[in-house]
């Protein structure tokens, strides 16, 4: 009860020591807020207006002029059954991406299955072939699986990122904008499948692009472009003729780790129960 | 009267405060987010154009090379690219212009990558195990000293 007598008396000192200042101050502080809040209006207006102009200007400059995404989707297709180990596809990423030492957009995995065991070996991402194997087992199966970004449509790698940097295009790629990420390493923890890495020099995060500086040129990816026994396939969704499009509608196709619900479109042919 | 006046402060502290909000944001955030989703559209732009293309396929090879196309075009290493043992075309050529000679591979590495006898390669596909197929010491041997690598006798 007494703090709430108090309370108006404290009150009209208040305003006693402002009105004081007011008079002393020669109402500066009226003429600072006065031009606050003009200044701050101005700045409104002009902010609106550049953001205005910055939605509509960019949008037709960026876009080039023979290339529409929205007439793409794009997706991939690995036989594993075709590859032969030869690594050609991981020497020529490196060559078009200039792929730092000891880090792979794409690799090659080779399975040594048995009854006993199983044995899964990539030297340098198969860059260089594979040499003889030896395990302590019966290998009774064994076979080749290359390995890249799954381009998923519900990635856990875009989700992570806490500034916007990895995001999917809308003719279905997914990529890192060197300029806006942190290299915080969030998005290669949560990519299941490893496509993920931090480019040592730039400490940015990195990975495939399925080459999109050849793709919306109407080029194959450098790994297609190069593989020699067609077990890597490129297409795009959106042309009915299109053999990759033919392939995951009429044949029976995988993907990795489909329970992580995940939505890759990078589509396997004979893979095995192995292959994670 | 006195009251309305309190009010007042306070909405001026919070338009001045949302000001420096908008403010902030407008430096900050680039101008082409949030055009399609929560990225900067700009750098799609930027992918696209990022470097040139690298490969160019074997078609790029007949001009100048056409009767090693020919060889290479009707014997059994026709989908081998010729990129895929030389290199990228873009080692080789700059602005359509030979900038570089292209560098020819003679190592065993080159056809053992493809063609040595290991576990993991389909049954079908051609393998060699070395001591079983030349006479004398292993090491060191090159394959192209017998076999035309255009246009392969198998």
């Amino acid at each position: 009860m007494e703090a709430t007598k108090m309370q108006p008396g404290a009150e009209t000192a208040g305003a006693g020591a402002a009105t004081g200042d007011r008079s002393a101050g020669g109402g500066s502080r009226r003429e600072f807020l006065g031009d606050a809040i003009r200044l701050s209006g101005g700045a409104l207006v002009f902010l609106a207006g550049s953001s205005a102009s910055g939605s509509t200007e960019p949008a037709p400059k960026t876009k080039a002029e023979a290339y529409n995404w929205e007439e793409h989707s794009y997706a991939y297709l690995i036989d594993t059954q075709k590859c032969i180990g030869c690594g050609s596809c991981v020497r020529a990423c490196r060559a078009e991406n200039a792929v730092p030492d000891g880090f792979y957009r794409t690799w090659v995995e080779r399975y040594a299955v048995g009854m006993e065991g199983s044995h899964v070996d990539s030297p340098e991402g198969g860059m260089d072939g594979f040499p003889p194997l030896a395990v302590g087992f019966t290998v009774t199966k064994s076979f080749f699986v290359p390995k890249m970004c799954n381009h998923c449509k519900a990635t856990p790698c875009i989700q992570v990122c806490p500034v916007g940097a990895s995001y999917r295009t809308k003719d279905g790629v997914v990529m890192v904008d060197g300029e806006r990420c942190i290299g915080c390493a969030y998005c290669v923890q949560a990519c299941p499948y490893g496509s993920r890495f931090l480019n040592p020099s730039t400490h940015t995060a990195e990975k495939c692009t399925w080459c999109y500086h050849r793709i919306t040129k109407g080029l194959r990816p450098a790994c297609v472009e190069v593989c020699p026994t067609g077990t890597r396939q490129f297409g795009d969704m959106k042309r009915e003729d299109d053999p990759v499009r033919q392939a995951i509608e009429h044949e029976r196709v995988e993907i990795l780790q489909a329970h992580l619900l995940t939505e890759p479109r990078c589509y396997y042919l004979h893979l095995d129960k192995e292959v994670r | 009267m006195e009251h309305a006046r309190h009010v007042f402060r306070a909405l001026l502290v919070l338009v001045a405060g949302g000001a420096v909000v908008f403010l902030g944001r407008g430096f900050l955030v680039p101008r082409s987010y949030g055009l399609y989703g929560h990225y900067r559209y700009d750098n799609v732009a930027e992918q696209m154009n990022a470097h040139r293309p690298a490969h160019a396929g074997p078609q790029s090879c007949t001009g100048c090379h056409a009767a090693q196309s020919a060889k290479w075009s009707s014997g059994s290493h026709k989908t081998v690219s010729c990129e895929i043992c030389h290199g990228p075309l873009a080692v080789h050529v700059t602005d359509g212009k030979v900038s570089a000679k292209m560098p020819v591979d003679r190592s065993f590495t080159l056809c053992a990558r493809c063609h040595r006898k290991i576990l993991g390669r389909p049954e079908k596909f051609p393998q060699v195990v070395l001591e079983q197929h030349v006479q004398g010491p292993v090491e060191g041997r090159v394959c192209l000293d017998c076999h035309e690598s255009h246009f392969p006798k198998l």
